[in-house]
Formats: C-alpha cells, structure tokens, sequence
C-alpha cells in the first residue's frame, strides 16, 4: 500500500455541531494503479485529495491518517509535508491557466519545481526543463519553454502542468479534476499520456473526478463518494459492468446516456446532493434513491464486502438489477 | 475580489468613461508632470535667475517682463524659486511616501504570509499608528530633534505606511487564494518564493495607483508643514515656506502667495487625474 488512509474526517471549524464534509473515509491505494475518486460536488472528494498534502483550506480540521509509504501526513508540520510536496507526490489541478502563475514563462515555472527541491541550479533546472516538455509530448520543446501560459493551447498548458508534477520524479500522482476545463479531444489525449507516464514511470495515480467517462477510460480502482462517505469501492471493471450501488448505477446511466444522441428527455439522477448542513437521516442517498425503503429513511447503513466490492447500502443492486426493498440478502 | 475591483471601478469610470475629455485631461496631466520632473531634476535648466539671489532694488515687484512671477521682499525671483521649489516640495513628498510604501510592503506581505495569530496581532500594531494625529507627531519630532524637512519626512512617513501596509495585507490575503498559489505551494515551492515570486508582483499594480495618488496628498501635508513652520527653513524655496513668508505682504504683493499656491494645486490635481487613470487601467487589466 503507498497510500493508505483510515477514518478520514474532515469539517469547517472546531464547534461540536459542525457537519463532516468527509466523513469517516478508509481506502488504500496500491503502488502502480490508477485509483480513480468519483463524486458529484460537495461529497469531499477533492477535500480527500488536498488532505493528503496538507493543503486544506483555512479552517478545516481533519482527523484519522494518511500514511504515505508508511509515513504520517495528516496534520504534520510544513516542514514534513513541503518536501514531499512536488517531491514526491505530485499534483495537478483542474485549470492549468489559473493554475500556472501568468508573469513567468512555463519553463520557467517547471524549473522553479526543480529549484525549490534543491535538485537542480538555475542552468541545470532550465536545461530538465525543455527535457521535462519533450517527456509530456510537446512539440518544439525549446520554444514552449519561452512561451508564458497564455501563449500556449489549453491542452499544452495542462501538459506542461504534468510536467511540472512530474519534475522531481514523484513516485504518486494527484489529479484533481485534471480533465474538466479541456475539451472532448485534448481530454483524450490528456488521459491517454497519464496511462501512458503510470506505465512507463510506474506512477501511482489518483484522480480525483466527478466524469464517469474519464473513470472507464483508465481506472484500475474505483471509489465513489457520496456525502462525504463511501457508497461504493472496488475494481473499476466490476464497478463499471454491475454496480451495486444505486448512487453508482446512476451516475453509469447519466454518463452512458450523455455521450449517446439526444433522445427524449436527458437522464439525471433526481434531486441534488444534499448540502453539508442539512444532510438526511439514515441513508444519505434516500431521498435520491429509486429503491429507497422505510430503514432506508432510519438507519444509515454500514460498509459491507459484496465480493470484491464495499459497500453501503441496505438494498444493494444484484447483477445490475435493481432489488426490491424486502428481499435483499 | 469583486468588491475591492468593483470600487476602484466606480471610482474611475467618471474619468475613463468619458471617452476624450478624460483621455485630453489624462494626457495634460501626464505632461505637467514631466515639466514637474524636469523642474525638480534640473532646475538650473528651467529658472531664469538663482532662486536665493538677493537684489534689494527689485524687492516685491510685480509680475511683468523680466520676473513674470514677480519677486519677493528680498527681490529675490518667483518663477525661480517656485521652478526650484519642486525639488524640496514634491522631491520630499516623493520620498514620504516611497519610505511609507517600502515599510508598508515589507509589513503588510509579512501580515498576509503569517499565521492568523501573528496577522492579527500585526495589524492591531497599524491600528494604534492610525491614530497617530501627523500634525502633533510632526510637532514633537520637530522639538525633539529639531525641524527641518527631514523631520518632515520621518514623521508624515510614521503615519504614512499603516496605509500601505493594509493595503498590500489584503491583496496578499486575497492572492493566496489564487490557484496559481495554491498550485506553486502544492509542489512545494517555499513561502519567500511564495510571496516574491507568486504574490508581490501582482501587488505592484494597486500600490502603483496609491503611490500616484498619495504622491498628490503628501505634497498638501508637506507644505501644510512648512507654512506651519515646522517644515523647511528660509530661504529653501519650498512652496508651503513660500506661502508662509509671503503672508506679511498678502495686501500689496499677491503673486507671492498666489504663485507657489498654484504650484501646489497643480502638482496634487495632476497626481490625482494620473493615479485615477492608472486605477482605472487596473481595473480593465483586472477584468473588472
């Protein structure tokens, strides 16, 4: 296990009564694989993948563990986590344009990464950096080196925000959303090189997303989120084919359905994600779910193996078909 | 973001939105201004006579041919000592405010990087020298170690940098939130390459627009100093020791005050029209 993290909480504030935005979350994720977290908005799930480096937002308090290659990271000092920052986990956000810094050339930007780990002097650094470019596949590295991040296309601008996540020869990868401001094409091409530098560089990939169509093009792992808990995690495959989850089998049939021609009406999960504050009793779900029945509404239920699967739910889907409340095992 | 972006705005649309009269006012402005460097940076070029000439025959002479400001109770001449003045009246409030706003950079990025604790207790220290009143401050520096334009400078900076110090506060408060930021400091980049490197050069654009702005404000309290008597020492031609000198002959000789009060308003309107010009190409640059 290289990432490893056991009864994850996360909330706003020290009060009692503060909800938790993550709420009690356990996985562990296999050096080498491509661990995908899918959640819609508001379940936790990029809250889980800045919690890993420290880099929660101003007053959120986390509790339980995050050990990295055995090591503690959940509330350790800026001096523990700075080094393993861009060292040896790398991370890449959603937006590569706001996310690059607009008044340094991107060379530039991937040779501080260099500089700031002490790896490389300023020649040096400028030299890894072109090389760096070449390694995420942009053509005429040399001159996207010079270029600021405006210059350059969307997709470029995220390359090259791999490669600075890549500099120090991370062994782990964080992606939060790294697909969403780019189009349909350059996403493509954007999942293809991550498969491709996991491959080759035997990288530890999470990615963090709420597209399902990014979960089947490259997950080895599934973990689905809802409200700030696990509704469903398991491999990819068996995820994918037969969800047990209602939540999952939702999420499955709105993306199916997104990518196929308008026919009559567009398919979506009823109902929004309950906000933080006001999340239901029993199953959080419930309100949402087609086969929501009376413990549903009262008990929340707890996470149970279902083959290779875990999962929460009273009335779990069999064989992708939906079980009647009442006759579920 | 919104709400500091959105009061700069209405602040400037008056001027930028007016179309050519703010563009024609912005442009005048701009070339008083470089007359104003050249005045303070090379008078000897500019002035016709030196400005502490004295010549008892010419005394209090009306403005005509050979002193188009007229001259002074020494016949010393008034275009000379207004073009020479520059250097002492806007040369000091430059300074005032440069020292004010190089404090207040270094305070208020310190501010913005600390933790909430020291932060607070930061700018608990910039409240108490917000209440500094400059005028008695001014007073007992010049008691203390005696009055003369560098007393000027170290008590109007006193109470300058508070100003600044908020200011860049709060737009490094606001850019660390940015995600390119947050991007540098999840790959690990330290906290002065942080600040130096991420933060304060999107820090220079707003504190341009004040510097400009204060520049004009600093001048009126410079000179409010000295006509006051706590600022320069005749014979400096300093334009607020200018106008305290020619109170006595107010009745017969108008020039003598009209003249360096004329400079005065100038200089701080031209200051003004720059700094809302430059406030208001932020903001456009801003996106706003």
């Amino acid at each position: 296990m290289i990432l490893s993290v056991r009864d994850l909480r996360i909330r706003f504030g020290h009060a009692a009564a503060a909800p938790f935005a993550v709420d009690g979350l356990d996985f562990d994720v296999s050096a080498g694989e491509i661990f995908v977290i899918i959640g819609e908005s508001g379940s936790g799930k990029s809250l889980t993948g800045l919690s890993v480096l420290g880099l929660l937002p101003q007053g959120a308090v986390a509790s339980g563990s995050i050990r990295f290659d055995g090591q503690e990271l959940l509330n350790q000092p800026e001096a523990v986590l700075r080094p393993l920052r861009g060292g040896r986990i790398g991370v890449v956000y959603q937006d590569p344009l706001s996310a690059m810094n607009p008044v340094w050339p991107v060379g530039e930007q991937i040779a501080e990464v260099l500089r700031a780990h002490g790896l490389a002097g300023r020649r040096e650094a400028a030299r890894r950096s072109v090389e760096l470019l070449e390694r995420v596949h942009i053509p005429d590295a040399p001159r996207i080196a010079l270029a600021y991040p405006h210059e350059i296309s969307g997709g470029m601008r995220q390359r090259a925000m791999i490669a600075m996540a890549l500099a120090c020869g991370p062994r782990m990868l964080i992606a939060d959303e790294p697909t969403t401001a780019l189009d349909v094409t350059i996403k493509a091409q954007i999942l293809e090189l991550l498969s491709e530098l996991r491959r080759e560089l035997a990288l530890t990939v999470v990615l963090i997303t709420h597209d399902m169509g990014v979960v089947a093009e490259l997950a080895d792992r599934i973990l689905v989120m809802y409200a700030g808990k696990v509704a469903e995690l398991g491999p990819a495959a068996q995820i994918m084919n037969r969800p047990s989850h209602p939540y999952t089998q939702a999420l499955l049939f709105s993306a199916t359905m997104s990518e196929a021609p308008a026919k009559a009406d567009l398919p979506a999960i009823r109902g929004t994600a309950p906000p933080i504050e006001a999340r239901p009793a029993g199953c959080r779900f419930h309100p949402r779910c087609p086969q929501a029945a009376a413990d549903c509404r009262e008990a929340a239920p707890n996470l149970r193996r279902l083959g290779d699967v875990l999962l929460a739910c009273h009335y779990p889907l069999l064989n992708g078909d939906a079980a009647r409340p009442g006759c579920a095992p | 973001m919104s709400g500091t972006a959105s009061s700069v705005t209405a602040h400037t649309t008056r001027l930028s939105s007016t179309g050519w009269p703010g563009r024609v006012l912005l442009i005048v402005a701009w070339i008083i201004a470089a007359a104003l460097a050249v005045f303070a940076l090379m008078p000897h070029l500019v002035a016709p006579y030196d400005p502490i000439f004295l010549d008892v025959v010419d005394r209090l002479r009306a403005p005509g041919l050979s002193h188009p400001f007229g001259t002074d109770e020494g016949g010393r001449d008034i275009l000379s000592r207004v073009i020479y003045g520059t250097r002492y009246s806007l040369g000091v409030a430059v300074a005032i405010v440069i020292v004010a706003a190089l404090i207040g950079i270094l305070y208020g990025a310190a501010a913005g990087m600390s933790s909430r604790r020291t932060d607070d207790l930061l700018m608990r220290i910039v409240d108490l020298f917000f209440g500094i009143p400059a005028l008695v401050l001014a007073l007992a520096l010049a008691a203390a170690i005696g009055r003369g334009l560098d007393t000027v400078v170290l008590s109007l900076a006193v109470v300058w940098w508070p100003g600044y110090a908020r200011l860049v506060r709060g737009e490094v408060l606001r850019l660390r939130e940015r995600p390119h930021v947050e991007a540098a400091r999840a790959l690990g980049v330290g906290t002065w390459s942080l600040l130096f490197r991420h933060i304060l050069p999107f820090v220079v654009q707003p504190v341009n627009v004040r510097i400009t702005t204060d520049i004009g404000y600093a001048l009126i309290a410079v000179t409010a100093l000295s006509f006051l008597g706590l600022g320069a020492e005749s014979p400096t031609p300093e334009w607020g020791l200018l106008i305290r000198d020619s109170r006595p002959y107010f009745g017969s000789a108008w020039w003598y005050l009209v003249f360096p009060g004329v400079m005065v308003m100038v200089t701080a309107t031209v200051c003004s029209i720059i700094g809302d010009g430059l406030a208001g190409s932020e903001a456009s640059s801003r996106g706003a």
